[in-house]
């Protein structure tokens, strides 16, 4: 009879811990690949947008933009405003630090080094011995090499960030995730990505999976989280976040931080480990997806009001 | 072994059950120790958003901060004591206000556009569903289903009890 116990004891610990599991963390997480196309899993619009081209042809037949998982609007047109942006990026690129040298001394007028390098980004640093984003990759140069300090969550990154992203402007994702840290990286941010938290005790899946991706969100319309982190940084609306001054640019990393302040989440630290994770699943959610930068959130054409019947 | 086969699958059976009812709490009455603990740090409905060391209390992404390691909120499963009495102004400023309960999010209200993600409760009054699911519903809805896309508005003290019973009164809620 004891032993009975002892396994009855044992098997209420299991249970406790698979219950907690079961309401800590959203369904369909062992779905997820890491290529754009694993959308047919999720929305099964993938077909709809999976290239300009789709998209556009998926427009002329009339379709509404939550069948085209709401690529239609978002990311088709460059915007005039994060053209703006990337000019001021260049200029911080070619400007000259107190020690004579500038961004261009390494990586050429111009970039010329850097083309395509953002498409690969994030990924493991030697140097920091970890996985790491673009902006804390530029906050290492600009610290070593300019004597400039230019942490993630500053003016002069974010332009940076958005001039570097341009320069793989039509570069397809190439986040390698299948072995070492950065797979280690991919499944961590893709566990925080289905993880309830905060104060409604949402995860990021809550907006971003399932019925919410086909609906508004009062004003907002979330895609599922396969091929937008294709186009980021992105051209956004002036907008306040915590501890920090208005913001026009958002990276992957302020764009999470944003969806943790909306969703009564604790919001994380830019190029930490946690929300480096995130956009490690996020980036390679994307793979295979065209970038196009500079966008916007929400672009200039309001043709989709019209088919919506909104 | 095989002796024990079957009073073993009955005892799982049992925990199973219990660690699927998790815990069953009442209704916010009298002190309140979180929530207290909320409401002295912030007044929801207002201009401020929500501080950053109330969502501390709650589970966070960082795996290196404390509340990295909080486990979820236990399911709280509550009665409803009648009748309903609340104020229908006071539950459609609760409903519509982003830094409030936000139903309108997701929800279309009574008078009110609103998100497209939840069924329409612009007559949530004409179907009669007894006060005690509703309560049920908004307080914790992991009741009735674990991944419902709905805050836990009662374990985590986004709401109190008066405040959802005003928002039953501004949508309508019938039944008994």
């Amino acid at each position: 009879m004891n032993r009975l116990l002892q396994l009855g004891l044992l098997l209420t610990l299991v249970a406790t811990v698979h219950a907690q599991v079961q309401h800590d963390f959203w369904p369909g997480r062992e779905r997820v690949i890491p290529h754009v196309s694993g959308d047919e899993m999720w929305s099964g619009t993938y077909k709809n947008w999976k290239d300009s081209e789709a998209v556009k042809k998926s427009m002329a037949a009339g379709m509404m933009s939550r069948d085209i998982n709401f690529k239609d609007f978002r990311w088709l047109e460059k915007s005039f405003d994060g053209e703006l942006k990337v000019d001021m990026g260049r200029e911080v690129f070619h400007r000259k630090s107190s020690n004579g040298r500038s961004c261009a001394t390494c990586h050429g007028e111009n970039g010329e080094k850097l083309k395509g390098w953002y498409a690969t980004q994030p990924r493991f640093s030697a140097k920091a011995n970890r996985v790491i984003v673009a902006a804390t990759q530029i906050s290492i140069c600009a610290k070593e090499h300019l004597s400039e300090d230019w942490p993630e969550n500053t003016r002069n990154n974010s332009l940076l960030d958005m001039y570097l992203a341009y320069l793989s402007d039509g570069r397809d994702v190439d986040i390698d995730v299948t072995s070492g840290p950065m797979k280690e990286a991919y499944e961590k941010g893709r566990d925080l990505f289905f993880k309830r938290t905060g104060h409604f005790h949402f995860a990021c899946a809550s907006c971003h999976t399932g019925v919410t991706t086909q609906s508004y969100l009062r004003g907002q319309r979330p895609s599922t989280f396969f091929g937008d982190a294709a186009h980021y940084p992105i051209y956004h609306f002036p907008y306040r976040l915590p501890g920090d001054d208005v913001e026009d640019i958002f990276t992957l990393q302020h764009q999470i931080k944003s969806c943790q302040m909306l969703s009564r989440m604790l919001p994380g630290v830019e190029g930490s480990r946690t929300l480096t994770a995130i956009e490690v699943f996020l980036k390679a959610s994307a793979n295979g997806y065209k970038m196009s930068i500079p966008t916007q959130e929400y672009n200039m054409s309001t043709g989709y009001l019209l088919r919506d019947g909104l | 072994m095989r002796q024990f086969a079957k009073p073993l699958l009955a005892v799982a059976a049992i925990c199973t059950a219990a660690a699927a009812q998790a815990q069953t709490a009442g209704s916010i009455s009298g002190g309140d120790e979180m929530l207290d603990r909320i409401r002295a740090k912030w007044q929801p409905g207002g201009a401020e958003m929500i501080p950053q060391d109330v969502l501390t209390m709650f589970p966070c992404h960082d795996e290196e901060l404390p509340c990295g390691k909080i486990p979820p909120p236990p399911v709280e499963r509550v009665t409803f004591d009648g009748p309903l009495q609340g104020d229908a102004k006071r539950g459609e400023a609760i409903a519509t206000n982003v830094r409030y309960g936000n139903c309108i999010a997701c929800h279309i209200l009574p008078g009110h556009e609103g998100g497209t993600i939840g069924p329409s409760l612009s007559e949530y009054s004409k179907r009669g569903m007894p006060l005690e699911y509703t309560y049920q519903r908004i307080w914790d809805v992991r009741a009735f289903n674990p991944y419902a896309f709905m805050p836990v508005y009662g374990p985590n003290r986004v709401l109190t009890d008066q405040e959802i019973r005003d928002v039953m009164v501004f949508i309508g809620t019938g039944g008994k």
